[in-house]
């Protein structure tokens, strides 16, 4: 039993950066229909920012100021480094690839992966660093009554993912950005006609998906630890796992995707094996897509004949 | 156990591919394996070490001293003191001329491992300094740069056993580079004592000029298992691997030890790269007395402990030395294996130990002690041939090599040879994370 309570808690908390990471592979592909493959790179450059930051603000052992401030700065500061990392890759990477087959911007996705995690590799060398969250919040605090055992740290991811994707629920249905962003994933052509600056809505796509890949990366930091520069290659490949199992191009399906990865992985790991819990994570997807290709939540695609 | 501590400092300074478990230069220990390399396999190592040392090279500053760095260098010849440790008093040598000799001294003095071979650099010198002050012997290094390559250190060997008044050599750090310099020190019978080279099969009879003062990989399960089982009073331990062969390896030495001494052993098994070790964690049952890692990564051994602490999980860790690493590693409580103390520690060392810090830094590890007893070990043997102030042939070195017994060393008691080349004995340690700090325990 209290196996597996803990397992709930470990599921939920990798599940909850899982969501946030499919959000941007989700986002990005239902404007674009690009898969964005450097996506976990993203994830990976936040980690960082949220560690130099932490960092310069005089590290965990003492921190020049309160946790309660300098967790959300982390965030933020990360959100938006990695955002503007997202937006540049756009210009750079896609942008001069819209009109080409859609093999070409796949093939740039995967160059500029590999090229942003040489980038980190020459900045940050190859080491693995820890942010030492626990110097900030010791790991004994929390909630720790009978079986239950569930840090600050957790908490927190579980709490900030949460608040997250309400907020963007929210965002895209009422905002106009929101709006003409599900227009321009509906049709383009006619969302440019209607007098909407696509390449902005394209860039702020982005920018947002890129954000939640920066918040996920710092939490990550904070709660695993280690941050080092090929992370995000698997964090990447679940999280792109997860927004297929959810239905790729739909935010519920993102998040719930998130969460059916995050608990697969840490029972596969707790009753299964550690060794091969991967194995696992990767039959729940091929199950899915055999079942249900297009997904939880996603939209079998109209085809006109 | 296949890679040495060298290789496993290298591993984590070198870029890992995505989705390959084990760091590149493993790829170097397989060609490495055969006992005399073919040209393909050079050329093929060669291509692995450049491609690690770009990778690598490209993300730190290459340290560029010269083989006669370390300014301090003049300095610890005046300030050290006369060892404690002094080997056998020159009442011989008293009235002939002093004796005269080169020994070769091989080690990374540049490279990716430079910082570990400047400290054994330092060590070596401060060695000999003080060997020569206490005999009276006039013992001079001829220092050649591996730069931790096995094709580097060939050529080095080649220098050196063509030079004929070097008469003995100490190094070359690494198992890998003892492996490739193996053939041409046969030949020409030129003693070669590492300080730091772990790999069990450096001993097991192919390089009968060979010798070290560092335990071989072999000791490592039993001396972790005995302390588990004796001093932390285990009944049930859990191993944890890496996924490596180097802890594949030592997981199955320990678990083997684990039997012999009636203790239950669990194991399981994780990829370096897992993000969360948490789900792990939750398997560790309350009965179990200490979680056992023989591990790569200290900052993986340090975040599972956190998560221990996290559960309420109440065993206790002990990481192996791949694991040693005071920055990264620092549990309280925690226990870790080394293959020599933390000579700060040691009674015996102090006066040493002092003259060091004052010639050169207190920024040392584990690495470069061994270097200074290495350096007796050597002169020791040097003297012992010495005729009117010249040593004897070569092969007389490694002959007398053998014999040699250091009654009381930096490392906290005597060495002497078996005839393998092993130091008789030899253990791995184990400190105590206590503050922060690393105390020596066993």
């Amino acid at each position: 039993m209290a196996q597996f309570v803990q397992l709930v808690v470990n599921g939920l908390t990798l599940g909850s950066l899982y969501a946030l990471i499919a959000l941007g592979y989700s986002l990005v592909y239902g404007v674009l229909k690009l898969l964005n493959f450097a996506h976990g790179e993203v994830y990976m450059i936040g980690s960082f920012i949220g560690y130099g930051v932490l960092q310069v603000l005089g590290g965990s052992a003492s921190p020049s100021v309160p946790v309660g401030i300098l967790l959300p700065l982390l965030m933020l500061v990360a959100a938006l480094g990695a955002g503007l990392v997202g937006v540049a890759i756009e210009r750079f990477a896609y942008r001069p690839l819209r009109q080409s087959p859609r093999i070409a911007p796949l093939v740039s996705a995967l160059g500029t992966s590999f090229f942003l995690q040489a980038t980190m590799l020459l900045v940050v060398g190859a080491r693995i660093v820890r942010y030492e969250s626990e110097k900030l919040i010791d790991v004994s605090s929390g909630i720790h009554a009978g079986v239950l055992n569930i840090s600050v740290m957790r908490m927190m991811v579980i709490g900030v993912s949460a608040v997250v994707m309400i907020g963007l629920n929210i965002f895209m249905k009422r905002s106009k950005l929101g709006k003409a962003m599900r227009a321009t994933s509906y049709d383009p052509e006619a969302a440019q006609m209607m007098g909407m600056d696509v390449n902005r809505v394209v860039m702020v796509t982005f920018f947002l998906g890129s954000a939640l890949a920066g918040v996920a990366g710092v939490m990550s930091g904070l709660v695993y630890n280690r941050v080092f520069h090929t992370m995000g290659f698997v964090a990447g490949l679940k999280g792109f796992t997860a927004s297929v199992v959810g239905g790729i191009g739909s935010i519920q399906g993102a998040m719930a995707g998130g969460l059916i990865i995050g608990f697969a992985e840490s029972f596969a790991q707790g009753y299964v094996s550690t060794t091969f819990y991967d194995v696992v994570v990767f039959v729940v997807l091929i199950g899915f897509l055999l079942t249900r290709p297009r997904g939880l939540f996603g939209v079998p695609e109209l085809k006109k004949v | 156990m296949e890679i040495d501590p060298f290789l496993r400092f290298y591993c984590e300074n070198i870029p890992h591919r995505p989705g390959s478990a084990e760091p590149k230069t493993t790829t170097t220990i397989v060609y490495l394996k055969g006992e005399i390399m073919t040209k393909g396999r050079i050329a093929a190592t060669l291509l692995a070490i450049t491609l690690a040392a770009t990778a690598c090279g490209s993300s730190k500053k290459t340290v560029t001293a010269g083989a006669t760095t370390a300014a301090p260098a003049a300095s610890a010849t005046t300030a050290a003191p006369a060892a404690t440790t002094a080997a056998p008093a020159a009442t011989t040598a008293a009235k002939a001329a002093p004796c005269s000799a080169k020994i070769g001294f091989m080690g990374p003095f540049t490279g990716d491992a430079a910082s570990i071979g400047q400290e054994q650099l330092n060590w070596g010198k401060l060695g000999l300094a003080d060997y020569n002050k206490a005999n009276g012997t006039d013992f001079a290094f001829v220092e050649t740069d591996t730069k931790l390559d096995p094709a580097e250190a060939t050529t080095g060997a080649q220098k050196l056993v063509s030079d004929n008044s070097v008469v003995a050599i100490l190094g070359p750090a690494g198992s890998q580079e003892v492996e490739a310099v193996g053939p041409a020190m046969t030949a020409a019978n030129l003693a070669y004592v590492s300080p730091s080279a772990t790999r069990t099969s450096l001993t097991a009879g192919k390089l009968p000029s060979f010798a070290r003062v560092v335990p071989n990989d072999d000791a490592q399960g039993p001396t972790v298992a005995k302390f588990i089982a004796e001093k932390i009073a285990a009944k049930k331990v859990l191993i944890i691997d890496d996924q490596t062969s180097y802890s594949t390896g030592l997981a199955d030495s320990a678990t083997a030890a684990f039997k012999t001494l009636n203790v239950t052993v669990a194991r399981e098994s994780i990829a370096q790269k897992s993000t969360d070790f948490s789900s792990l964690v939750s398997k560790v049952t309350d009965d179990t007395g200490a979680v056992f890692l023989p591990w790569q990564l200290a900052a993986n051994a340090q975040q599972l402990g956190t998560q221990l602490k996290e559960q309420g999980k109440k065993a206790v860790v002990v990481g192996s030395d791949g694991v040693y690493s005071p920055k990264d590693f620092s549990l309280e409580g925690a226990y870790v294996t080394s293959f020599a103390p933390d000579v700060r520690g040691v009674a015996s060392a102090a006066a040493v130990v002092a003259a060091y810090q004052k010639a050169y830094d207190d920024k040392f590890g584990t690495f470069g002690p061994p270097v200074y007893v290495a350096a007796q070990l050597l002169a020791t043997a040097v003297k012992t041939t010495c005729k009117d102030g010249k040593p004897g042939a070569r092969a007389d070195v490694t002959a007398a090599m053998k014999k040699v017994k250091l009654d009381n060393t930096i490392l906290g008691g005597p060495v002497a040879l078996d005839d393998k080349g092993d130091v008789v004995g030899a253990k791995f340690y184990l400190s105590q994370v206590k503050g922060g700090k690393y105390t020596l325990v066993a």
